[in-house]
């Protein structure tokens, strides 16, 4: 073994060091205008333009991205919507926020929802149908589109981990009747705290949710229907556009990394098991997940050579204190359970250098020859 | 002369010390409820003299995080004041419970008189308003709290350190709501709010609400929501609240330089009542005016910035007749909200300024 190398998961300090960012905001300051100041609506144009939408909508976070898609979509009490149990726990969150019941249906290897298993999951209560581009990488969306329109049901994206991501030339977030991002910090496109992004090609859909984020006021002083305050605020909006410029480098890089990973660690198989690819689509890896035996002593074992890990997630949405009033068993959702002990994260940020990416291979290899 | 009501380039024209502490903040990442948040929230109860501040996403958050963590939900109904600010019915709505209006006093408050004919058994909760930063008449509406065993939500989005006998806002009900938007007395450079509680019960159960009802970083205890204050915020405001008390004194000299200017115009102009006993923190500096929207647009000729807080009461507007409201049901804030007219009254103004919205108003009557 060489020298211990230290690999952190992600170098988010790198992000600002150029102190650009300060610089910018320090100039846009000086206008004073913190609560939806032009700076929001640049934004919202440019990040519209990238996923090929009519509209984006800057919200306070990506979990209240998806409520108001649910919201406006009018999901409430009494309506059940279907998703995943393997994802970060907002997504469920947003529907029971919304005051309907989550209904989730089972993964497939890609750790995404599984199209097959929809149908079964619809009932007469069913309003929308919420597929999660976890890790990255885009649902189904062709498969479950036409499940949903047969039924009649809205399909929202949670694009929370999935800015850039594409099917085709087709980008995540045009891919349904709206879509819901994040800029939580560790995000590929990251902001410095909370903020959030619609999306849509609705003009409805648009309209309400342009109301919901600003308390229902058409004017200063006409409410029209009751709302929220759910506004992305104009310093962050100032971060997020900076940070857009550089949302095609960044993704890149982790796209390589995620590739060199694959050529070296496919030969550990069994005991890895690299992320599944699919022909002409694009994951954008905001986390780089495999299947490890051992899961837990790798862990430890990498932990213990300096390299931080993650496991995203490590108890199944339905297996939560929270969702005990759902009744939902353990068993409910076998791949998801199965895959939920052998996941593991492996740091594939855009500040990794080859030599730790090295690093990182190498200690794994190491591992599995004991 | 210019007299504006924004005085945030003032306010900000030299944040350098704030600068800093976000350049170090970028160094450092913790963008989400990072060391300096838990630091504000210290602060906060301590400014409050209460145990427990919990920073949230925004005041309506706050006010909407406070009542699902006393239960409110559907079918329920919450008590409030028919000229407040949207966002307080609105996080009665947004809680899934129906906001129930009652009509206010000359202070512009709700009055306890008219409290318990609104209380029915689906009641769940008293939202009192403490409006432009006068407290409401607390002592009446605990003791009605009380007798039907009711908790009270103190909405202080526009009352920060106000107090009775001594006995500051948020240490009457369970909660109360703050609001750190940018152009209250305690801002922030962006949307904020606080909770203050004095139950350690709440604040625990705030907690999780307010962070995806996360135990820990695996942990799920119950469904939640996504309203933290940010870090960046959290720095804002721990240097701002430094400067609260003396905001808050600044602000209470203007309003009484304006109401001695203003006296001598009575009954055209009439003056809340000013009770010894109460602090009034002038976040906004309200009373009624005769002619008023002729005023206003005087006001306004003679560049001074004058508001309307607000100009239709919230049972008038479309969201609020579809729950039923129709014109004549709370006669007083009709009434005002035809009458009420807000003067600039903030920390940056100067003696001259305030005088000369005394000279304009008084120029506007003895036309």
């Amino acid at each position: 073994m060489g020298h211990a190398m230290r690999v952190k998961y992600m170098d988010l300090p790198r992000q600002f060091e150029d102190g650009a960012v300060v610089a910018q905001v320090v100039e846009e300051f000086k206008r004073c205008q913190f609560v939806l100041g032009p700076q929001v609506a640049t934004f919202e144009a440019r990040f519209a333009r990238a996923c090929g939408t009519a509209y984006a909508v800057g919200l306070n976070s990506g979990t209240d991205a998806l409520f108001f898609a649910l919201r406006a979509l009018g999901v409430g009490p009494g309506d059940e919507v279907i998703t995943v149990p393997n994802s970060f726990v907002a997504t469920a969150g947003a529907i029971v926020m919304a005051g309907a019941t989550p209904v989730f249906v089972d993964v497939n290897a890609e750790y995404l929802m599984d199209p097959a298993r929809v149908a079964d999951a619809i009932t007469s209560r069913t309003r929308a149908v919420i597929p999660v581009h976890l890790t990255g990488n885009p649902a189904d969306m062709d498969a479950i589109g036409p499940v949903a329109a047969r039924h009649g049901l809205a399909v929202i994206e949670d694009a929370a981990q999935a800015a850039g991501a594409a099917i085709g030339d087709r980008v995540v977030g045009s891919l349904g009747s709206a879509a819901a991002f994040s800029l939580f910090p560790l995000k590929n496109l990251g902001v410095a705290g909370d903020g959030g992004v619609l999306t849509t090609t609705s003009r409805e859909i648009f309209d309400k949710v342009m109301l919901l984020r600003h308390h229902g006021l058409r004017t200063r002083d006409e409410v029209d229907s009751w709302g929220y305050n759910s506004r992305l605020d104009t310093i962050q909006a100032i971060v997020a556009d900076a940070v857009l410029d550089g949302l095609g480098d960044v993704t890149a890089t982790r796209i390589r990394n995620a590739a060199s990973y694959d050529r070296a660690l496919a030969p550990l198989a069994p005991h890895i098991t690299v992320p599944p690819r699919r022909p002409g689509v694009r994951q954008v890896f905001h986390t780089y997940v495999v299947q490890a035996e051992a899961r837990d002593r790798l862990r430890e074992f990498l932990e213990s050579c300096g390299v931080e890990t993650k496991i995203h997630y490590p108890i199944p949405i339905h297996l939560q204190k929270a969702a005990e009033g759902l009744g939902y068993k353990r068993g409910a959702f076998p791949v998801c359970e199965a895959q939920s002990e052998r996941i593991v994260s492996l740091p594939v940020h855009e500040y990794l250098t080859e030599a730790q990416q090295q690093y990182v291979v190498d200690r794994i290899r190491e591992f599995y020859r004991r | 002369m210019r007299v504006p009501y924004s005085y945030l380039r003032e306010q900000f024209a030299d944040s350098e010390p704030i600068l800093r502490d976000i350049k170090g903040l970028l160094e450092s990442t913790q963008f989400t409820l990072g060391p300096p948040v838990a630091e504000f929230e210290e602060r906060f109860a301590r400014l409050c003299g209460a145990r427990h501040a919990i920073g949230v996403g925004t005041g309506t958050d706050a006010l909407f995080l406070s009542l699902k963590a006393l239960g409110v939900g559907p079918g329920d109904e919450v008590i409030t004041a028919a000229n407040t600010f949207i966002a307080t019915a609105g996080a009665i709505v947004q809680a899934g419970a129906r906001p129930v209006f009652v009509d206010v006093l000359d202070d512009f408050n709700l009055d306890p008189g008219k409290i318990e004919a609104a209380i029915t058994p689906r009641t769940k909760a008293l939202l009192p308003v403490h409006y432009a930063g006068q407290p409401a008449k607390m002592k009446a509406v605990m003791e009605i709290a009380s007798r039907h065993r009711l908790p009270v939500v103190e909405d202080a989005c526009q009352a920060i350190t106000a107090a009775i006998n001594g006995t500051l806002v948020s240490n009457f009900g369970v909660a109360a709501g703050f609001s750190l938007h940018p152009l209250k007395n305690l801002n922030v450079w962006g949307d904020g709010g606080v909770i203050v509680t004095n139950s350690q019960e709440l604040d625990r159960t705030l907690r999780l609400l307010r962070n995806h009802g996360l135990k820990n970083r695996d942990e799920v205890e119950i469904f939640g929501y996504n309203c933290r204050l940010d870090t960046l915020q959290a720095i804002v405001g721990n240097h701002l609240i430094r400067d609260t008390e003396a905001i808050t004194a600044v602000r209470i000299k203007n309003a009484f330089a304006l109401d001695a200017g203003l006296v001598p115009l009575v009954p055209r102009v009439r003056l809340p009542r000013r009770l010894p006993n109460e602090r009034h923190v002038f976040h906004l500096y309200m009373f009624e005016a005769d002619d008023r929207d002729r005023l206003l647009a005087f006001l306004h000729e003679r560049e001074i910035e004058a508001k309307v807080h607000y100009p239709v009461p919230l049972h008038l507007q479309p969201a609020g007749r579809r729950l039923g409201y129709k014109d004549g049901d709370f006669p007083i804030a009709e009434k005002q909200a035809k009458r009420i007219i807000t003067l600039p009254v903030h920390q940056h103004l100067t003696r001259d300024q305030v005088q000369f919205m005394v000279d304009s108003v008084t120029a506007f009557y003895r036309r």
